[in-house]
């Protein structure tokens, strides 16, 4: 290894390229899984939806247009190399422009509230939702987690998060004596719970350990990533899977025999006193991918 | 699975034959809302001012559309979560509204009120907008522009798939 550069432009091209690739086509796996879930399911009103979704899948392919009207806010984890240099610019701001670039190519939604308490303060009036300052920042801002890494690449996993499956979230500060049973029931009722609001069959992270925001961190980085080889994990997974899609309201809540389709969980050290977990959601659209540059 | 096709605005003997869980086709003219348009409907009501258009006509569809590609009719269109319109629904079937098509269930109040003012709760499955926007015959910015998604869009609709969730 050693030195390496990359100019602002070469990252600009491949988030714009990252992101049009996922408001307008499934993953690979999201395909499979919805397929996998229609062939086993025997509930009719359950089998029409999930066909329109594969429909859908097709349809938006063909035509360019994106999967979910909800094209979601770009949550981006970013991996930099310490021995990268980046010319021409930093990475939020390359990650900014490419954003605003993508979303007038793709046309997009613009679904950012500037102010998050908008008309509930006296605001400026060019701070309003929908005002040209507002959409002068159409497709911003967007949330990055950067970490610093060794080698020389800029590994980037990139999300567009519906916003109706992000409230279904949660997070739980359990004390270190709860039982496995406890943490379990807490993570299947919650998606259960969130019936038909986040879009499902859902896709559920789960963060385990860390701290406070952290763990909420660890629970969004779980649906983004790929797979992990943890035995212990990924028997946790499957039967917390096996129980949702017992318990769970099926597709759109309304019916059928799957609500989920992964579960992903990762864990990491936290304080004797502590045992955060949290849920993070996210639909059927499950628009996310990875790139390294 | 019983299939209907229905058109707005709705004759209230065709309610008779819907069942929870039947596959309806919708078409007609409709009208977006999203939480903003309704804290707006519900101040009009508030100051005594006249609605913009018949409640009792059209169906209220919780969605704030993508923008319109070039040479498209629609862009991407379909359903948001419906329960954050819940705190304003009663007012609105009060006033007449009857049909209201979205996603996931309502509070329990909205619910009785749905069946008390004999309306029609429709849902869609999210996230297959590409498909439904292909349901849209005509699109227009009806009020406040300025809020972009979350304005009131009338759209005509033909053949949109939805499903009788509450009536
Ligand atoms: S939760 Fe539903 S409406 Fe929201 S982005 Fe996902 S598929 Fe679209």
């Amino acid at each position: 290894m050693g030195l390496r550069t990359v100019s602002a432009a070469e990252i600009r091209e491949q988030v714009i390229g990252a992101i049009g690739e996922i408001c307008c086509r499934p993953t690979p796996e999201t395909a499979d899984l919805l397929r996998a879930a229609l062939n086993r399911e025997k509930d009719e009103l359950a089998r029409d939806m999930l066909q329109s979704i594969l429909l859908n899948h097709q349809i938006a392919a063909e035509e360019a247009l994106p999967l979910c009207q909800d094209t979601g806010l770009l949550v981006v984890f970013a991996e930099l190399g310490s021995e990268l240099l980046i010319t021409g610019g930093i990475l939020p701001e390359i990650i900014s422009a490419a954003a605003a670039s993508a979303w007038q190519k793709f046309y997009l939604r613009d679904s950012i509230a500037p102010d998050p308490l908008r008309g509930k303060t006296l605001l400026p009036p060019e701070a309003k939702p929908g005002s040209s300052a507002a959409r002068a920042t159409s497709g911003l801002p967007f949330i990055l987690h950067l970490d610093q890494v060794a080698g020389n690449r800029l590994t980037l996993h990139l999300a567009l998060k519906g916003g109706g499956a992000e409230n279904c979230g949660a997070l739980q500060m359990f004390n270190p004596g709860a039982s496995l049973g406890e943490i379990e029931d807490f993570i299947v009722r919650t998606v259960v719970e969130a019936g038909g609001k986040p879009c499902p069959p859902v896709f559920v992270g789960v963060g385990i350990g860390g701290d406070f925001e952290s763990c909420a961190i660890l629970a969004k980085r779980a649906l983004l990533l790929p797979p992990h080889n943890e035995p212990d994990l990924q028997r946790m997974e499957r039967r917390l899977l096996d129980r949702i899609n017992l318990r769970g309201h099926g597709v759109m809540g309304c019916a059928g025999s799957t609500t989920a389709l992964r579960v992903s969980i990762l864990t990491r050290p936290c304080h004797i006193a502590s045992l955060p977990v949290a849920v993070n959601i996210d639909c059927h659209a499950h628009r996310v991918t990875s790139r390294v540059i | 699975m019983k299939i209907h096709r229905l058109s707005l605005p709705l004759d209230p003997s065709g309610l008779t034959e819907l069942k929870t869980g039947d596959k309806i086709l919708l078409s007609g003219e409709v009208h977006t809302a999203r939480d903003q348009a309704h804290a707006k409907f519900i101040d009009l009501l508030n100051n005594g001012e006249p609605f913009p258009f018949d409640l009792s006509k059209t169906a209220l569809f919780y969605c704030g559309p993508a923008p319109v590609p070039p040479g498209r009719t629609s862009g991407s269109l379909g359903p948001t979560t419906s329960y954050r319109m819940d705190r304003y629904t009663i007012p609105l079937l009060e006033r007449g509204l009857k049909v209201m098509i979205g996603k996931g269930e309502r509070s329990p109040e909205v619910t009785a009120a749905i069946k008390e003012h004999g309306a029609l709760y429709l849902v869609c499955v999210g996230g297959i907008s590409a498909l439904l926007a292909r349901c849209v015959v005509s699109r227009e910015t009806l009020l406040w522009p300025e809020l972009g998604a979350e304005a009131v869009y009338k759209l005509v609709l033909q053949d949109l798939p939805c499903y009788v969730a509450l009536l």
